[in-house]
């Protein structure tokens, strides 16, 4: 029990089977995996490997087909669609590749978003050390991907979860916005102990992360 | 930041699209309000100018006397009737009135005995009226007129369609009629509706109507003119509505990632739901706000241009308050309604496959 304590997330024999015509597709077939509290973990693999799938299940976005997903302890498969989502809000933080900011809201408005009682100086702060000071009141479409993908970053800390899930958070960046993002992301991990878990194609920004894992026909090798 | 507050930048950020969406909505209010507010506007000035012509009751022979149209006798309040209902402490201020038909020259006239000549539209002064019909035939003012043997000098002229009328004092033209009434005016010491039943449990033969049983008359007969005509309106309101659905739909179609990430971040299948109805019902309600205020700038401008036809009316009276409480909520829960069905939609969004939607 010690052990589990520690682990934020545990993956137990995780099947996803989806349905395409006559085919089954095994997404996930049988994953065992546990994501250590304050660990930053990436995923790789081929494409259909199974990797945005793991992460979607993880972040209760999607439901396993069978096994069981534990957040914090706590299984999964039983929780109603209300306390899924209250779980997403409080427990996990997202970032995508797409960056996927309301167009209509300001960087401030989009980080405010998901809060219930909104906190406008936290959101500011997270903003300007997201290095974006005076940056608070622009839409998204005045900003770079760069900064697109920090507001992003902001957007998922704000509720402070206790883990963020990132997939493929360089994939519309350069080199160097990309190296920004898992700067970003790394000091996260390492100043204040956030567990992050990345899905990426890109080797180089898997390199910021203290544990890969490789993904092949929906299972970990 | 609320989920809620997203519906009022969404509908901010197509202005065009949503301009459009509301105008329909817009026309709809419009033409519902401007036609049911003339016929109400028509009923209430009816109601008053009836009203303000009797005292509190109406007293007429139960058989249904009391219109230019009648001409039985027996419709006549007889006058032992009417000393009865004079002699009655309960009312006061009693007026008798007295219509009939009377030989003139070889055809027949209007004999019209009234104490009220404020309902008479007047070309020169009261005494001896009559109308045009008669005036073209050589009975102008200043002139000699004799009726049922009796020589008057004729002080005014009124229009009356083609008809010979003639309007007398009460006390003059009474005697002419055996004494007998068409109806009788009174105004009442107590309640009317308790006085009325007094009255008709007195005096045999009467039946005694009070303003309110004047109104109901009234508003039977506009009812079903205003629902005809608020029906026809109601269409253009419809149609309006369901551009509603059509748009939302697209709208929803267009946000379907954005739909997905916000339940990634933590919104529920309800909280969504919500905010696509409460879009849906910002539209209705903006858009039946503007009509409202359209309609009654319409009906203001009829009123300026009518007002020498059809008299003092007020704006007020063509809005009431129902009316405009009604288009407005109606406006609003037909668009909520609307919004159903695209808000369900959206609810139902698989998240994972929402995302993935470019």
């Amino acid at each position: 029990m010690n052990d589990q304590n520690n682990n934020v997330l545990e993956f137990k024999d995780v099947w996803k089977i989806y349905q395409m015509g006559d085919e089954k597709i095994n997404a996930l077939a049988g994953v065992n995996l546990n994501i250590r509290d304050g660990s930053f973990t990436s995923i790789m693999g081929p494409s259909g490997s199974g990797k945005s799938t793991l992460l979607h299940v993880g972040g209760i976005l999607d439901m396993p087909t069978r096994g069981n997903l534990l957040l914090n302890g706590k299984d999964t498969s039983t929780l109603s669609g209300k306390e899924q989502a209250t779980f997403r809000r409080n427990e996990i933080g997202f970032v995508f590749q797409r960056f996927n900011l309301m167009p209509q809201l300001s960087a401030l408005e989009n980080v405010l978003l998901p809060m219930i009682k909104p906190d406008l100086e936290k959101a500011k702060e997270l903003l300007d050390k997201m290095g974006l000071e005076g940056k608070h009141n622009k839409r998204p479409s005045q900003l770079s991907g760069g900064e697109q993908q920090r507001v992003s970053i902001a957007r998922a800390l704000i509720n402070n979860p206790s883990l963020i899930l990132a997939d493929e958070p360089t994939g519309e960046l350069d080199t160097k916005n990309a190296e920004v993002i898992m700067g970003i992301l790394q000091d996260l991990n390492k100043k204040e102990g956030v567990t992050i878990i990345i899905v990426t194609h890109n080797p180089l920004a898997a390199e910021f992360t203290d544990e890969i894992i490789e993904m092949r026909d929906g299972n970990i090798i | 930041m609320g989920i809620n507050s997203l519906s009022f930048k969404n509908l901010r950020r197509r202005k065009l699209r949503s301009i459009l969406t509301m105008l329909g909505v817009v026309i709809g209010v419009t033409a519902l309000v401007v036609l049911v507010g003339l016929t109400t506007g028509m009923t209430n000035y009816m109601k008053e100018s009836t009203t303000n012509m009797m005292g509190d009751v109406m007293i007429m022979n139960s058989t249904g006397g009391g219109t230019i149209m009648t001409q039985s006798g027996s419709s006549f309040l007889s006058p032992e009737a009417v000393d009865e209902i004079k002699n009655m402490p309960q009312l006061y201020n009693i007026k008798q009135e007295v219509q009939f038909l009377t030989e003139f020259n070889g055809t027949s006239i209007y004999v019209i005995g009234t104490s009220d000549w404020s309902q008479v539209d007047i070309n020169g002064s009261t005494g001896v009226v009559v109308s045009t019909t008669l005036a073209d035939m050589g009975y102008n003012i200043g002139n000699k007129i004799t009726i049922e043997g009796q020589e008057f000098t004729v002080t005014g002229t009124f229009s009356e369609g083609a008809m010979g009328v003639v309007v007398l004092d009460s006390d003059k033209a009474l005697p002419m009629n055996d004494n007998k009434s068409t109806s009788l005016t009174a105004n009442t010491r107590g309640d009317p509706e308790v006085i009325k039943d007094e009255v008709e449990n007195t005096v045999e033969g009467i039946t005694v109507s009070t303003k309110s049983d004047m109104s109901k008359q009234i508003d039977d007969m506009m009812s079903g003119l205003t629902l005809f005509i608020g029906g026809i309106a109601s269409i253009a309101l419809l149609v309006g509505v369901i551009s509603i659905i059509n748009i939302m739909l697209v709208n929803v179609t267009e946000r379907t990632r954005e739909i997905g990430v916000l339940k990634a971040i933590g919104f529920t299948s309800r909280e969504v739901l919500g905010s696509i109805l409460l879009e849906a019902a910002l539209i209705g309600f903006i858009g039946g706000l503007i009509g409202l205020i359209v309609a009654a700038i319409l009906l203001q401008l009829a009123i300026m241009i009518f007002s020498s036809q059809i008299g003092d009316i007020q704006l007020a009276q063509m809005l009431p308050v129902w009316l405009i409480a009604g288009v407005l909520g109606g406006a609003t829960g037909l668009s909520v309604l609307a919004g159903l069905y695209p808000a369900w939609r959206a609810s139902r969004l698989n998240v994972v496959e929402a995302l993935r939607n470019e």
